[in-house]
Protein backbone atom coordinates (compact mmCIF):
# COMPACT_ATOMS: atom_id res chain seq x y z
CA UNK A 1 0.00 0.00 0.00
CA UNK A 2 1.13 3.33 -0.47
CA UNK A 3 0.26 6.98 0.02
CA UNK A 4 -1.86 7.28 -3.17
CA UNK A 5 -4.10 4.54 -2.46
CA UNK A 6 -4.67 6.35 0.70
CA UNK A 7 -5.20 9.52 -0.92
CA UNK A 8 -7.64 7.56 -3.56
CA UNK A 9 -9.60 6.18 -0.43
CA UNK A 10 -10.68 9.32 0.65
CA UNK A 11 -11.63 10.62 -2.88
CA UNK A 12 -13.67 7.67 -4.56
CA UNK A 13 -14.27 5.53 -1.17
CA UNK A 14 -12.41 2.91 -2.55
CA UNK A 15 -12.37 0.13 0.84
CA UNK A 16 -9.43 -0.81 2.02
CA UNK A 17 -8.90 -3.17 4.46
CA UNK A 18 -8.04 -1.79 8.12
CA UNK A 19 -5.36 -4.00 9.01
CA UNK A 20 -3.33 -2.85 5.43
CA UNK A 21 -4.37 0.97 6.39
CA UNK A 22 -2.91 0.77 9.86
CA UNK A 23 0.36 -1.08 9.05
CA UNK A 24 0.95 2.10 6.23
CA UNK A 25 0.05 4.53 8.95
CA UNK A 26 2.54 3.03 11.55
CA UNK A 27 5.15 3.82 8.77
CA UNK A 28 3.89 6.79 7.12
CA UNK A 29 4.09 10.18 9.26
CA UNK A 30 2.24 12.38 6.30
CA UNK A 31 -0.76 9.80 5.96
CA UNK A 32 -1.46 9.86 9.91
CA UNK A 33 -1.63 13.68 9.80
CA UNK A 34 -4.39 12.97 7.48
CA UNK A 35 -6.36 10.61 9.58
CA UNK A 36 -5.91 12.46 12.79
CA UNK A 37 -9.04 14.57 14.56
CA UNK A 38 -11.24 11.81 13.11
CA UNK A 39 -9.96 12.06 9.42
CA UNK A 40 -10.87 15.67 9.37
CA UNK A 41 -7.81 16.66 6.91
CA UNK A 42 -8.16 14.18 4.81
CA UNK A 43 -11.83 14.30 4.58
CA UNK A 44 -11.61 18.12 3.93
CA UNK A 45 -8.66 17.53 1.09
CA UNK A 46 -10.67 14.77 -0.68
CA UNK A 47 -14.64 17.29 -1.07
CA UNK A 48 -12.11 19.71 -2.53
CA UNK A 49 -9.91 16.68 -5.05
CA UNK A 50 -13.70 15.50 -6.24
CA UNK A 51 -14.65 19.03 -7.42
CA UNK A 52 -15.08 19.11 -11.40
CA UNK A 53 -14.38 22.16 -12.86
CA UNK A 54 -16.16 23.61 -15.63
CA UNK A 55 -14.60 23.25 -19.25
CA UNK A 56 -15.88 25.12 -22.34
CA UNK A 57 -17.39 22.97 -24.81
CA UNK A 58 -15.17 24.14 -27.55
CA UNK A 59 -12.19 23.83 -25.34
CA UNK A 60 -10.25 21.39 -27.49
CA UNK A 61 -11.48 22.68 -30.71
CA UNK A 62 -9.74 26.21 -29.39
CA UNK A 63 -6.51 23.84 -28.66
CA UNK A 64 -6.87 22.44 -31.98
CA UNK A 65 -7.40 25.93 -33.87
CA UNK A 66 -4.12 26.93 -32.31
CA UNK A 67 -2.00 23.65 -33.72
CA UNK A 68 -3.34 24.51 -36.70
CA UNK A 69 -1.41 27.78 -36.55
CA UNK A 70 1.99 26.18 -36.06
CA UNK A 71 3.37 25.83 -38.93
CA UNK A 72 6.45 26.98 -41.32
CA UNK A 73 10.47 27.39 -40.67
CA UNK A 74 10.01 28.83 -36.91
CA UNK A 75 7.37 26.23 -35.99
CA UNK A 76 9.58 23.53 -37.28
CA UNK A 77 12.44 24.93 -35.51
CA UNK A 78 11.08 25.44 -31.91
CA UNK A 79 9.54 21.80 -32.06
CA UNK A 80 13.03 20.03 -32.70
CA UNK A 81 14.36 18.20 -29.87
CA UNK A 82 16.56 20.19 -27.24
CA UNK A 83 19.75 18.35 -27.38
CA UNK A 84 19.32 19.56 -31.36
CA UNK A 85 18.35 22.93 -30.80
CA UNK A 86 21.33 23.33 -28.52
CA UNK A 87 23.73 22.24 -31.24
CA UNK A 88 22.15 23.84 -33.89
CA UNK A 89 23.20 27.38 -31.73
CA UNK A 90 26.55 26.26 -30.92
CA UNK A 91 27.75 25.23 -34.18
CA UNK A 92 26.77 28.53 -35.96
CA UNK A 93 28.64 30.68 -32.76
CA UNK A 94 31.54 27.76 -33.49
CA UNK A 95 31.21 28.73 -37.26
CA UNK A 96 31.59 32.60 -36.28
CA UNK A 97 34.10 32.47 -33.77
CA UNK A 98 36.43 30.63 -35.79
CA UNK A 99 35.49 32.69 -39.28
CA UNK A 100 35.43 36.11 -37.29
CA UNK A 101 37.61 35.36 -34.67
CA UNK A 102 40.47 32.67 -34.85
CA UNK A 103 40.99 32.97 -38.75
CA UNK A 104 41.22 36.67 -38.22
CA UNK A 105 43.24 36.97 -34.82
CA UNK A 106 44.68 39.64 -33.27
CA UNK A 107 48.30 40.08 -33.91
CA UNK A 108 49.56 40.63 -30.44
CA UNK A 109 48.49 36.95 -29.05
CA UNK A 110 51.55 35.61 -28.48
CA UNK A 111 52.88 38.29 -26.37
CA UNK A 112 50.31 37.38 -23.77
CA UNK A 113 50.73 34.47 -21.21
CA UNK A 114 49.40 30.81 -22.18
CA UNK A 115 47.70 30.22 -19.07
CA UNK A 116 46.18 33.35 -19.01
CA UNK A 117 44.48 33.56 -23.04
CA UNK A 118 43.33 29.53 -22.00
CA UNK A 119 41.85 30.78 -18.82
CA UNK A 120 39.98 33.86 -20.87
CA UNK A 121 38.64 31.70 -23.64
CA UNK A 122 37.70 28.91 -21.43
CA UNK A 123 35.46 30.73 -18.93
CA UNK A 124 33.85 32.85 -21.46
CA UNK A 125 33.26 29.34 -23.76
CA UNK A 126 32.04 27.84 -20.18
CA UNK A 127 29.46 30.82 -19.43
CA UNK A 128 28.62 30.87 -22.83
CA UNK A 129 27.58 27.10 -23.08
CA UNK A 130 25.55 27.07 -19.37
CA UNK A 131 23.76 30.44 -20.72
CA UNK A 132 22.50 28.83 -23.91
CA UNK A 133 21.80 25.32 -22.17
CA UNK A 134 19.80 26.58 -19.92
CA UNK A 135 17.48 28.66 -21.95
CA UNK A 136 17.13 25.45 -24.44
CA UNK A 137 16.92 22.99 -22.00
CA UNK A 138 13.01 23.79 -20.83
CA UNK A 139 12.75 20.92 -18.36
CA UNK A 140 13.14 20.32 -15.35
CA UNK A 141 12.03 23.21 -13.62
CA UNK A 142 12.48 26.30 -14.80
CA UNK A 143 14.36 28.71 -12.23
CA UNK A 144 13.09 32.17 -11.44
CA UNK A 145 14.58 35.42 -12.98
CA UNK A 146 16.55 35.95 -9.95
CA UNK A 147 18.49 32.99 -10.34
CA UNK A 148 19.62 33.72 -13.49
CA UNK A 149 20.33 37.00 -12.70
CA UNK A 150 23.95 35.91 -11.56
CA UNK A 151 25.00 34.68 -14.99
CA UNK A 152 23.86 37.75 -16.61
CA UNK A 153 25.38 39.63 -14.11
CA UNK A 154 28.33 37.51 -15.23
CA UNK A 155 28.04 38.13 -18.34
CA UNK A 156 28.05 41.94 -17.85
CA UNK A 157 30.64 42.36 -15.41
CA UNK A 158 33.68 39.35 -16.80
CA UNK A 159 34.16 41.71 -19.86
CA UNK A 160 34.36 45.07 -17.79
CA UNK A 161 36.73 43.25 -15.84
CA UNK A 162 38.47 41.99 -18.92
CA UNK A 163 38.89 46.15 -19.73
CA UNK A 164 41.04 46.62 -16.82
CA UNK A 165 43.22 43.15 -16.87
CA UNK A 166 46.95 43.08 -17.31
CA UNK A 167 47.64 43.45 -21.07
CA UNK A 168 50.31 44.32 -23.04
CA UNK A 169 51.91 47.30 -22.56
CA UNK A 170 51.32 48.51 -25.95
CA UNK A 171 47.72 47.50 -26.32
CA UNK A 172 46.88 49.21 -23.01
CA UNK A 173 47.87 52.48 -24.32
CA UNK A 174 46.43 52.08 -27.86
CA UNK A 175 44.42 54.52 -29.81
CA UNK A 176 40.85 54.51 -27.94
CA UNK A 177 39.30 55.16 -31.69
CA UNK A 178 37.75 52.75 -33.55
CA UNK A 179 35.04 51.09 -30.31
CA UNK A 180 32.42 51.93 -32.60
CA UNK A 181 34.25 49.15 -35.37
CA UNK A 182 34.32 46.94 -32.99
CA UNK A 183 30.94 46.96 -31.47
CA UNK A 184 29.53 47.06 -35.13
CA UNK A 185 31.48 43.33 -36.07
CA UNK A 186 30.34 41.80 -32.68
CA UNK A 187 26.56 42.83 -33.38
CA UNK A 188 26.59 41.61 -36.48
CA UNK A 189 28.33 38.19 -36.04
CA UNK A 190 26.04 37.55 -33.09
CA UNK A 191 23.16 38.67 -34.68
CA UNK A 192 22.35 35.31 -36.55
CA UNK A 193 22.98 33.53 -33.36
CA UNK A 194 20.30 36.23 -31.88
CA UNK A 195 17.63 35.24 -34.81
CA UNK A 196 17.95 31.55 -34.20
CA UNK A 197 17.43 31.83 -30.39
CA UNK A 198 14.22 34.10 -31.01
CA UNK A 199 12.92 31.43 -33.58
CA UNK A 200 13.94 28.85 -31.08
CA UNK A 201 11.67 30.12 -27.99
CA UNK A 202 8.70 28.18 -27.17
CA UNK A 203 7.06 30.64 -25.59
CA UNK A 204 5.35 32.89 -27.84
CA UNK A 205 6.12 35.76 -25.22
CA UNK A 206 9.92 36.09 -24.33
CA UNK A 207 9.88 35.48 -20.77
CA UNK A 208 12.68 37.76 -18.17
CA UNK A 209 14.34 34.55 -18.28
CA UNK A 210 14.70 34.22 -21.95
CA UNK A 211 15.51 37.96 -22.00
CA UNK A 212 18.23 37.18 -19.28
CA UNK A 213 19.95 34.22 -20.65
CA UNK A 214 19.62 35.30 -24.13
CA UNK A 215 21.50 38.65 -23.74
CA UNK A 216 23.57 36.58 -21.29
CA UNK A 217 24.68 34.28 -23.96
CA UNK A 218 25.06 37.02 -26.79
CA UNK A 219 26.98 39.50 -24.74
CA UNK A 220 29.51 36.77 -24.25
CA UNK A 221 29.71 35.29 -27.62
CA UNK A 222 30.43 39.06 -28.86
CA UNK A 223 32.85 39.78 -26.27
CA UNK A 224 34.56 36.27 -26.90
CA UNK A 225 34.61 37.07 -30.93
CA UNK A 226 36.36 40.15 -30.06
CA UNK A 227 38.41 38.85 -27.58
CA UNK A 228 40.28 36.95 -30.35
CA UNK A 229 39.78 39.49 -33.04
CA UNK A 230 40.78 43.21 -31.56
CA UNK A 231 44.32 43.74 -29.87
CA UNK A 232 43.27 47.01 -28.41
CA UNK A 233 43.49 46.61 -24.85
CA UNK A 234 42.41 50.63 -24.41
CA UNK A 235 40.06 50.39 -21.26
CA UNK A 236 38.25 52.87 -22.49
CA UNK A 237 37.53 50.93 -26.30
CA UNK A 238 36.96 47.63 -24.64
CA UNK A 239 34.42 49.60 -22.00
CA UNK A 240 32.64 51.25 -25.34
CA UNK A 241 32.91 49.04 -28.06
CA UNK A 242 33.33 45.55 -26.16
CA UNK A 243 31.44 44.92 -22.74
CA UNK A 244 28.58 47.63 -23.82
CA UNK A 245 27.24 44.66 -26.25
CA UNK A 246 25.93 42.62 -23.80
CA UNK A 247 24.00 45.61 -22.13
CA UNK A 248 22.82 46.75 -25.95
CA UNK A 249 21.60 42.58 -25.98
CA UNK A 250 20.08 42.92 -22.97
CA UNK A 251 18.21 46.17 -24.21
CA UNK A 252 17.17 44.42 -27.55
CA UNK A 253 15.92 41.82 -25.94
CA UNK A 254 13.52 44.31 -23.20
CA UNK A 255 12.18 45.65 -26.38
CA UNK A 256 11.87 43.13 -28.64
CA UNK A 257 9.74 41.54 -25.47
CA UNK A 258 7.89 44.93 -24.95
CA UNK A 259 6.88 44.90 -28.44
CA UNK A 260 5.93 41.36 -28.39
CA UNK A 261 3.51 42.44 -25.55
CA UNK A 262 2.03 44.69 -27.67
CA UNK B 1 2.00 9.86 -26.55
CA UNK B 2 4.44 7.34 -28.62
CA UNK B 3 1.60 7.61 -31.11
CA UNK B 4 1.23 11.21 -30.83
CA UNK B 5 5.18 11.45 -31.62
CA UNK B 6 4.67 9.10 -34.54
CA UNK B 7 1.93 11.57 -35.77
CA UNK B 8 -1.56 10.05 -34.31
CA UNK B 9 -3.60 13.32 -34.35
CA UNK B 10 -6.27 10.98 -32.31
CA UNK B 11 -4.00 10.67 -29.82
CA UNK B 12 -3.49 14.31 -28.74
CA UNK B 13 -7.33 14.19 -28.28
CA UNK B 14 -7.07 11.18 -26.11
CA UNK B 15 -4.45 12.90 -23.97
CA UNK B 16 -6.38 16.02 -23.50
CA UNK B 17 -8.82 14.07 -22.30
CA UNK B 18 -7.13 12.22 -19.87
CA UNK B 19 -5.07 15.02 -18.63
CA UNK B 20 -6.76 18.08 -19.33
CA UNK B 21 -9.07 18.38 -16.27
CA UNK B 22 -6.19 17.10 -13.75
CA UNK B 23 -3.79 19.95 -14.80
CA UNK B 24 -7.01 22.16 -14.66
CA UNK B 25 -7.87 21.37 -11.38
CA UNK B 26 -4.41 21.92 -9.92
CA UNK B 27 -4.44 25.26 -11.90
CA UNK B 28 -7.35 26.62 -10.81
CA UNK B 29 -6.60 26.39 -7.14
CA UNK B 30 -4.17 29.47 -7.24
CA UNK B 31 -5.94 31.32 -9.89
CA UNK B 32 -8.36 34.45 -10.01
CA UNK B 33 -10.63 32.94 -12.62
CA UNK B 34 -11.64 29.43 -14.39
CA UNK B 35 -10.53 31.74 -17.51
CA UNK B 36 -7.06 32.01 -16.76
CA UNK B 37 -6.62 27.96 -15.89
CA UNK B 38 -8.13 27.16 -18.49
CA UNK B 39 -5.78 29.86 -20.74
CA UNK B 40 -2.88 27.86 -19.14
CA UNK B 41 -4.01 24.37 -20.07
CA UNK B 42 -4.31 25.94 -22.92
CA UNK B 43 -0.40 26.63 -23.29
CA UNK B 44 0.31 23.54 -21.56
CA UNK B 45 -1.02 21.32 -24.09
CA UNK B 46 0.77 23.68 -26.74
CA UNK B 47 3.88 23.47 -25.18
CA UNK B 48 3.16 19.48 -24.61
CA UNK B 49 3.11 19.86 -28.90
CA UNK B 50 6.25 21.95 -29.52
CA UNK B 51 8.56 19.72 -27.19
CA UNK B 52 6.90 16.40 -28.21
CA UNK B 53 10.23 15.41 -29.62
CA UNK B 54 11.91 15.87 -26.32
CA UNK B 55 10.11 13.33 -24.43
CA UNK B 56 12.00 9.87 -24.08
CA UNK B 57 10.43 7.33 -24.85
CA UNK B 58 9.77 5.00 -21.42
CA UNK B 59 9.36 8.12 -19.30
CA UNK B 60 6.52 8.54 -16.75
CA UNK B 61 4.40 11.10 -19.32
CA UNK B 62 2.31 12.50 -16.35
CA UNK B 63 5.11 14.33 -14.18
CA UNK B 64 6.34 15.66 -17.48
CA UNK B 65 3.06 17.16 -18.35
CA UNK B 66 2.82 18.68 -14.90
CA UNK B 67 6.48 20.51 -15.42
CA UNK B 68 5.26 22.00 -17.96
CA UNK B 69 2.04 23.03 -16.72
CA UNK B 70 4.10 24.00 -13.50
CA UNK B 71 6.61 25.97 -15.33
CA UNK B 72 3.85 27.71 -17.25
CA UNK B 73 1.85 28.68 -13.74
CA UNK B 74 5.09 29.90 -12.62
CA UNK B 75 5.95 32.10 -15.44
CA UNK B 76 2.24 33.37 -15.22
CA UNK B 77 2.61 34.61 -11.56
CA UNK B 78 5.65 36.45 -12.43
CA UNK B 79 4.58 38.04 -15.32
CA UNK B 80 1.36 39.47 -13.48
CA UNK B 81 3.70 40.28 -10.57
CA UNK B 82 0.94 39.20 -8.21
CA UNK B 83 3.62 36.67 -6.38
CA UNK B 84 1.41 34.84 -4.50
CA UNK B 85 3.48 31.55 -4.37
CA UNK B 86 5.70 33.47 -1.94
CA UNK B 87 3.15 34.65 0.49
CA UNK B 88 2.44 32.71 3.77
CA UNK B 89 0.16 34.64 6.37
CA UNK B 90 -0.65 37.50 3.17
CA UNK B 91 -4.24 39.25 3.89
CA UNK B 92 -4.40 40.05 0.54
CA UNK B 93 -4.62 36.32 -0.88
CA UNK B 94 -7.47 36.26 -3.14
CA UNK B 95 -10.71 34.18 -2.50
CA UNK B 96 -10.00 30.60 -3.69
CA UNK B 97 -11.91 29.36 -6.77
CA UNK B 98 -14.63 27.04 -5.53
CA UNK B 99 -16.14 25.61 -9.04
CA UNK B 100 -19.61 25.13 -9.32
CA UNK B 101 -20.13 23.32 -6.36
CA UNK B 102 -18.77 26.29 -4.58
CA UNK B 103 -22.55 27.70 -3.08
CA UNK B 104 -23.05 24.61 -1.84
CA UNK B 105 -19.85 24.24 0.32
CA UNK B 106 -19.18 24.54 4.08
CA UNK B 107 -17.76 27.12 5.72
CA UNK B 108 -15.34 24.14 6.91
CA UNK B 109 -14.51 23.38 3.55
CA UNK B 110 -14.69 27.03 2.42
CA UNK B 111 -12.02 27.72 5.19
CA UNK B 112 -9.24 24.38 4.11
CA UNK B 113 -9.56 25.94 1.03
CA UNK B 114 -8.11 28.81 2.16
CA UNK B 115 -5.91 27.23 4.47
CA UNK B 116 -4.44 25.28 2.25
CA UNK B 117 -3.82 28.86 -0.25
CA UNK B 118 -1.99 30.39 2.42
CA UNK B 119 0.54 27.38 2.99
CA UNK B 120 4.15 28.48 1.38
CA UNK B 121 4.26 28.25 -1.99
CA UNK B 122 6.09 24.26 -2.10
CA UNK B 123 4.47 22.73 0.73
CA UNK B 124 1.68 23.92 -0.92
CA UNK B 125 2.24 22.79 -4.78
CA UNK B 126 3.74 19.02 -3.52
CA UNK B 127 -0.37 18.61 -1.41
CA UNK B 128 -2.19 20.25 -4.61
CA UNK B 129 -0.25 17.80 -7.34
CA UNK B 130 -0.48 14.90 -5.23
CA UNK B 131 -4.53 15.43 -4.53
CA UNK B 132 -5.88 17.01 -7.50
CA UNK B 133 -3.22 16.50 -9.82
CA UNK B 134 -3.48 13.25 -8.84
CA UNK B 135 0.01 12.26 -8.86
CA UNK B 136 1.87 10.00 -6.64
CA UNK B 137 4.55 11.41 -4.56
CA UNK B 138 7.17 9.61 -6.20
CA UNK B 139 5.92 11.72 -9.63
CA UNK B 140 5.25 14.81 -7.58
CA UNK B 141 9.35 14.46 -7.04
CA UNK B 142 9.82 14.18 -10.89
CA UNK B 143 7.34 16.88 -11.71
CA UNK B 144 9.15 19.52 -9.45
CA UNK B 145 12.46 18.16 -10.22
CA UNK B 146 13.06 16.85 -6.69
CA UNK B 147 13.68 13.49 -4.20
CA UNK B 148 10.54 11.70 -2.91
CA UNK B 149 11.95 11.67 0.52
CA UNK B 150 12.40 15.44 -0.16
CA UNK B 151 8.81 15.82 -1.13
CA UNK B 152 7.20 14.00 1.18
CA UNK B 153 8.25 16.19 4.04
CA UNK B 154 7.23 19.11 2.22
CA UNK B 155 3.66 17.16 2.08
CA UNK B 156 3.91 16.61 5.56
CA UNK B 157 4.90 19.95 6.87
CA UNK B 158 2.36 21.52 4.70
CA UNK B 159 -0.36 18.52 6.57
CA UNK B 160 0.85 19.70 9.77
CA UNK B 161 0.31 23.38 8.56
CA UNK B 162 -2.76 22.54 7.49
CA UNK B 163 -4.33 21.25 10.69
CA UNK B 164 -3.54 23.50 12.88
CA UNK B 165 -5.11 25.93 10.88
CA UNK B 166 -8.30 23.85 10.89
CA UNK B 167 -8.05 23.07 14.60
CA UNK B 168 -7.61 26.91 15.78
CA UNK B 169 -11.11 27.01 13.53
CA UNK B 170 -12.36 24.24 15.56
CA UNK B 171 -11.25 25.70 18.74
CA UNK B 172 -12.43 29.05 17.63
CA UNK B 173 -16.00 27.24 16.87
CA UNK B 174 -16.01 25.37 20.12
CA UNK B 175 -15.02 28.45 22.45
CA UNK B 176 -17.81 30.70 21.04
CA UNK B 177 -19.87 27.54 21.22
CA UNK B 178 -19.38 27.19 24.81
CA UNK B 179 -19.07 30.96 25.65
CA UNK B 180 -22.74 30.92 24.18
CA UNK B 181 -23.87 28.24 26.35
CA UNK B 182 -22.42 30.07 29.35
CA UNK B 183 -23.95 33.10 28.73
CA UNK B 184 -27.86 31.23 28.31
CA UNK B 185 -27.20 29.43 31.40
CA UNK B 186 -25.76 32.74 33.19
CA UNK B 187 -29.61 34.05 32.30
Amino acid sequence: MDCSQIRDTFVTGAPLSEEHVKEHLASCPQCRELFERNAELGRQLATQASDALPIAVDFFGQIEQKLARETGPRAWLRSRPSRLRFMLVLLPLLLVLTAGGALRQRADFNQYPVPRVVLLLCVYFLAIVLAFGKELFELPRRAAFRDHFGLLAFALAVPVLAAFAPATEASRHADPGGALGCFRYGALLTLPIAALLWAFDRDDRPSVRTVCLSAAALGLSANLLLELHCGNGNAEHVLLGHASLGAAWLAAWLIMRRLSRS
Amino acid sequence: MAAYIAGDKAAFRELFQRYAPLIQRAMARDLRSPEEANDLVQQTFLHLHRSRLDFEPGRKLKPWIFTIALNLKREHFRRSKRRRETSIEDDRVAEPYEGPRGQERSDASREAARALLMLPAEHREVIELHWFGGLSFPEVAEAVGSTVAAVKVRAHRGYVALRARLGDRALDSESIHEGKSRLEGSK
